[in-house]
């Protein structure tokens, strides 16, 4: 966050790598609940990658280091090729 | 060249404030984040990691050191004139754009904020601390329920001393970390730095758990004053400063609640500097909430009254400040109203003597 009047929420984006990876590393590296679906969701199964919560991220990072396939980026740091990512990841959970 | 993160990793000791999960991952409760940390990770903070199915926390040194008047903190219901012997690590479990401790609290994870370790037993500190006639020994300058294990460690000694003992805290704590510091902590000053839950995330917290941690602090009857940064565009509203102020009164009326002014710092540079005006705004409506004891703080001068301590029973004025100074101080040994006899809440020393410093200074430590 560099200013107090911008709307838009900080956030880690998880992108392509995840795409039938579904590690769920992240998952366990949370430390406020914000990546989903897990294991035991019964969307689990069907969902192609995880997804951050844009709104109950804490932007705490604890997620990157954990991920295998190196899948998740700070906002302002996702590559130009997944900024659609960003989008895909607040739109799972109707942001 | 040794690296920051290599000269911390190497002052650790195994912590305290942890639980082994499954695997080697381990749960450590030091702050109101409750890391999940998998086995060669740091938390939150950068500072407590997992090596080897273990919490590993910072250990045997101070980042900074100085001697500041204990109304800087702030405490202002603290025998007033005291010299607070403040030290502080590395590292914070939040990343406020607008800190003004960034240089400490941001050193693991901005190159640009560099606050170099010095090596330091708590028995070292503590002599200091004596010797330059400190009442009291805060943790601040980085968040102290990150580096608890150290405070405690400096703490024993410091009561071994006779001396008062404090945290200045983002109050982002767990019922397990208020527990570990209550046999040796005094003092808690908690920042409340807004009262919307998605300000909060953007300084990388939650709400909630300073909303309970205020709540225990005060139940568990550490003495408690809180500040709240007032930023305009961030905080400033008139609906969240009553929401703040109300929060407060209904933990109890006597919490000291003191509203200082922001400056431009960091990385926020957006907002204007906070008005006096607005302070004074900010002040009124915590009276008008019910709060007894309102300052403003950080515009010496500029504020009316709102940095003196009056009665609360007769408005009588008991202590007078500029800044942090105390131009006058008239409240009875025994702590109360020479006027009325009210009681006045706080830590009072029998006497006021004259201020042991009306600035921080830097110490020559021995």
């Amino acid at each position: 966050m560099k200013s107090t009047g911008d709307n838009c929420n900080m956030a880690y984006v998880i992108a392509e790598p995840c795409i039938g990876t579904k590690d769920t590393a992240c998952v366990d590296a949370c430390p406020v609940d914000c990546i989903h679906p897990k294991k035991d969701d019964p969307r689990f199964e069907q969902e192609k990658m995880l997804y951050i919560d844009p709104v109950e991220c804490i932007d705490c990072g604890a997620c990157v280091p954990v991920c295998p396939v190196s899948a998740i980026f700070v906002l302002e740091d996702l590559p130009e090729k997944w900024e659609n990512f960003a989008a895909e990841n607040a739109a799972y959970f109707g942001r | 060249m040794v690296t920051l993160a290599e000269t911390l990793a190497q002052n650790v000791r195994e912590g305290e404030l942890w639980v082994p999960l499954e695997g080697k991952r381990i749960r450590c409760y030091a702050c109101g984040h409750r890391c999940p940390i998998f086995e060669g990770q740091p938390g939150v903070c950068k500072v407590r990691f997992n090596r080897n199915g273990k919490l590993w926390v910072p250990w045997g040194y101070v980042a900074s050191v100085q001697c500041d008047p204990i109304e800087k903190k702030p405490f202002f219901h603290v025998r007033p004139g005291a010299l607070a012997f403040s030290f502080g690590m590395l590292g914070c479990d939040l990343h406020c754009s607008y800190c003004q401790n960034w240089v400490t609290s941001q050193a693991i994870r901005d190159p640009r904020a560099v606050a170099p370790p010095r090596r330091m037993a708590p028995e070292e500190l503590v002599r200091n601390a004596v010797e330059l006639g400190a009442d009291a020994v805060v943790s601040t300058y980085n968040e102290p329920l990150i580096t608890a294990e150290w405070a405690v460690a400096v703490f024993r000694e410091a009561r071994k001393a006779g001396l008062l003992t404090g945290f200045v805290s983002n109050g982002n704590a767990t019922p397990e970390v208020l527990e570990y510091l209550r046999p040796w902590t005094d003092l808690f000053k908690v920042d409340l730095k807004s009262f919307d839950d998605r300000q909060y995330r953007r300084l990388g917290g939650r709400l909630q758990p300073i909303l309970d941690s205020l709540k225990l602090i005060h139940r568990m009857s550490f003495w408690l004053e809180v500040v709240t940064l007032v930023i305009p565009g961030f905080n400033d509203s008139d609906g969240e400063l009553r929401q703040m102020a109300e929060f407060l009164v209904g933990i109890s009326p006597d919490i000291p609640w003191h509203v200082t002014a922001f400056h431009k710092d960091y990385e926020m540079l957006d907002p204007d500097n906070t008005p006096p005006s607005a302070l004074v705004h900010a002040a009124e409506i915590g009276r008008r909430a019910g709060l007894r004891y309102v300052y403003a703080g950080n515009l010496p001068g500029r504020v009316g009254n709102l940095e003196d301590t009056c009665c609360a029973q007769c408005g009588e004025r008991l202590i007078r400040r500029y800044g942090y100074r105390i131009l006058d101080y008239r409240i009875t040994p025994g702590g109360c109203c020479p006027s009325c006899s009210a009681r006045v809440p706080g830590v009072w020393a029998p006497s006021f003597r004259r201020q042991a410093a009306e600035r921080p200074f830097l110490p020559m430590l021995a």
